[in-house]
């Protein structure tokens, strides 16, 4: 009952198809404002299926997704941006004529509809989040001149820019090298410190245990394992998904 | 190092000196033919057949201009835009030949007409993707007009039919200056309204949806109502053109207010003036719709071409120009506004570095 009243963003059973293969199926979870989810799980397990339902770019089959009490299932993304609901892409999708700066802008022009802002005042909410994330020194550069790490901030800053007081990263840190990723950990603290709840899928184990409270492994569709990350990666039904049972069975051994 | 520095720095306020001598020359040879000006013996500057040609050029301006908030802002490829500037046309028509509505209270109409159609036939086609929308659009340039020219009441054409619409003369002295005025000023409207589009929220909105429409959507970016507000925008600057035209040419049929040419040339126009920008298309218009006068041999000054018959000189026009588009596309993607205001300067680097950018 408590987990109900306390939840900010809450999954009943989202089943999404792709012909005959369930990429989700029957997905149950809830996440708790101010909370940081990571959501791990094997390649191809529904982990970017999940967000693309939460932020409308797939209805779900079935199956009900509620925001702050009232259900967002099936509504389109600019609407679930509005409500507070910002995102990343695994792959990075930036406004290529356009600089980093004003990729950001578009962030803060758009966005959570109470939190709207005007060009000029977007612009200076752009450099707020470029300062953020370390993207200061390249605000005026064309986005065709960032690095992969650069990109993954970029991403990142647009997302934040929209003021969302939901955060869905789909592995920002992944490409990334130990001393890029101890920066995007610092980058992620930050923007949890403000207020912001978040949901990040992850490979990398380091960055789960580091930064997350909970931790959530899909595997073909299905919640395999849910709980503290340090538990739930000690598993043996997730090191068998992630690994394959004779190396669960060494492990044993 | 310094010395070509210095060098560019001296040709830089060319292009655009000239661009201000052509444009204080359009807004002031009109001013030649007052008959005050004729009474203290100034040169006339423009005679009947300039004022054809610049209103002929403005209107370029105003079709190229609207088109790239569409084609150029947004990234989607309209091969239709036609059907706004007849219909803009045929509204204005109407409503002064059958409905005897002054001009100057028919003209306001012809936009807004337009833009209401686009909304209607944008919501379904603005759906498709890439090259589907182009040729839908492009259908739709083709049905509408012949919609206008076939649909029958009562066994009477509803709007004129195959024979046309006459309109009554606006009677207006010097009318060959009133309306060259009327047509720039829409063009200047054309201009304003790109200028303030891309300094807005709209703007930034219909870029992000250029660039990535996914990753706009997220941003909170309505992108149905986006795109659809920008196609009912360049349709109600097109259909103003027409409004325009309708009364300036006194006639109007399929012809002349739906020819499937316009659609590309204002694409052309566009294209090589430079996308996405606010002057590009217009600098695109007036360049290519001189180039076509000149090659058709409408223009004062004109060369005479061995082996072509005069009455072939328009068709041949169509091809120089069709060829020299093809080298504008490869080697000048970013249109000749590229090579205003100093950012860039045409030379053999730039032309290179243009071709690896646009071949594979």
């Amino acid at each position: 009952m408590s987990t109900v009243a306390t939840a900010q963003l809450e999954l009943q059973n989202v089943t999404k198809r792709f012909g005959g293969v369930a990429a989700l199926d029957g997905v149950t979870l809830s996440v708790a404002k101010g909370d940081i989810l990571g959501i791990i799980g094997p390649n191809g397990a529904g982990k970017t299926t999940l967000l693309n339902c939460i932020s409308g770019i797939y209805p779900p089959d079935s199956g009900d997704i509620h925001w702050e009490g009232a259900s967002i299932t099936g509504t389109a993304p600019h609407k679930v941006a509005r409500l507070g609901i910002g995102r990343t892409f695994q792959v990075v999708k930036p406004f290529g004529s356009m600089t980093v700066r004003e990729n950001a802008a578009v962030g803060a022009l758009f966005g959570s509809a109470e939190a709207r802002l005007a060009p000029k005042a977007a612009f200076v909410r752009a450099d707020e989040v470029l300062e953020l994330v370390g993207l200061t020194p390249k605000a005026g550069l064309s986005v065709t001149a960032l690095t992969i790490p650069d990109r993954k901030r970029l991403e990142v800053a647009r997302a934040v820019a929209t003021r969302p007081k939901l955060l869905l990263l789909d592995e920002v840190m992944a490409g990334l090298n130990n001393v890029e990723i101890d920066e995007a950990l610092e980058m992620v603290r930050a923007v949890h410190a403000t207020g912001v709840t978040v949901v990040l899928i992850e490979h990398v184990m380091r960055v789960i245990v580091g930064v997350c409270r909970r931790a959530v492994v899909l595997d073909f569709g299905q919640v395999l394992a849910e709980g503290e990350p340090e538990v739930v990666l000690r598993d043996e039904r997730v090191i068998e998904a992630y690994l394959g049972e004779r190396y669960a069975k060494r492990l044993r051994a | 190092m310094i010395q070509t520095l210095d060098a560019s720095r001296r040709w830089r306020w060319i292009l655009p000196f000239l661009g201000a001598v052509v444009v204080a020359y359009a807004l002031l040879a009109p001013l030649t033919s007052l008959d005050a000006a004729q009474a203290i013996n100034l040169p006339l500057l423009a005679d009947k057949v300039w004022f054809r040609i610049a209103t002929i050029i403005a209107m370029f301006v105003v079709l190229a201009t609207a088109w790239n908030i569409i084609g150029g802002l947004v990234g989607y490829a309209a091969f239709g835009n036609v059907a706004f500037f007849g219909i803009g046309a045929y509204t204005t028509g109407m409503l002064i030949a059958k409905a005897k509505w002054p001009f100057l209270l028919a003209l306001p109409l012809a936009p807004i007409a337009a833009a209401i159609f686009a909304a209607l036939v944008g919501l379904p086609l603005l759906r498709l993707r890439g090259h589907y929308f182009a040729v839908a659009s492009l259908g739709v340039g083709v049905a509408v007009g012949e919609l206008v020219q076939n649909l029958d009441y009562g066994g009477q054409p509803i709007f004129g039919g195959a024979s046309g619409l006459f309109l009554p003369i606006f009677s207006i002295d010097n009318r060959g200056l009133f309306f060259f005025y009327l047509m720039l000023g829409a063009a200047a409207i054309a201009i304003a309204v790109t200028w303030l589009v891309l300094r807005s929220r709209f703007g930034y909105g219909l870029i992000a949806i250029r660039e990535n429409e996914e990753a706009a959507a997220v941003m909170g970016v309505n992108t149905t109502a986006y795109k659809v507000a920008a196609f009912a925008l360049a349709a109600a600057l097109t259909g103003l053109a027409g409004g325009i035209f309708s009364q300036w040419n006194v006639f109007i049929n399929q012809d002349n207010t739906f020819p499937i040419e316009y659609n590309v040339q204002m694409i052309l126009m566009a294209m090589a003036g430079g996308t996405g920008t606010v002057f590009g298309p217009a600098a695109g218009a007036i360049l290519l719709q001189l180039l076509i006068q000149f090659l058709s041999g409408s223009l004062p000054i004109t060369l005479d071409l061995p082996f072509v018959p005069s009455d072939a000189r328009p068709v041949l026009a169509q091809i120089i120009l069709g060829l020299l588009l093809m080298l504008v596309v490869i080697f000048a993607p970013r249109g000749v506004i590229d090579f205003f205001g100093g950012r860039s300067r045409l030379s053999l680097s730039y032309l290179r570095r243009s071709l690896r950018e646009t071949s594979i």
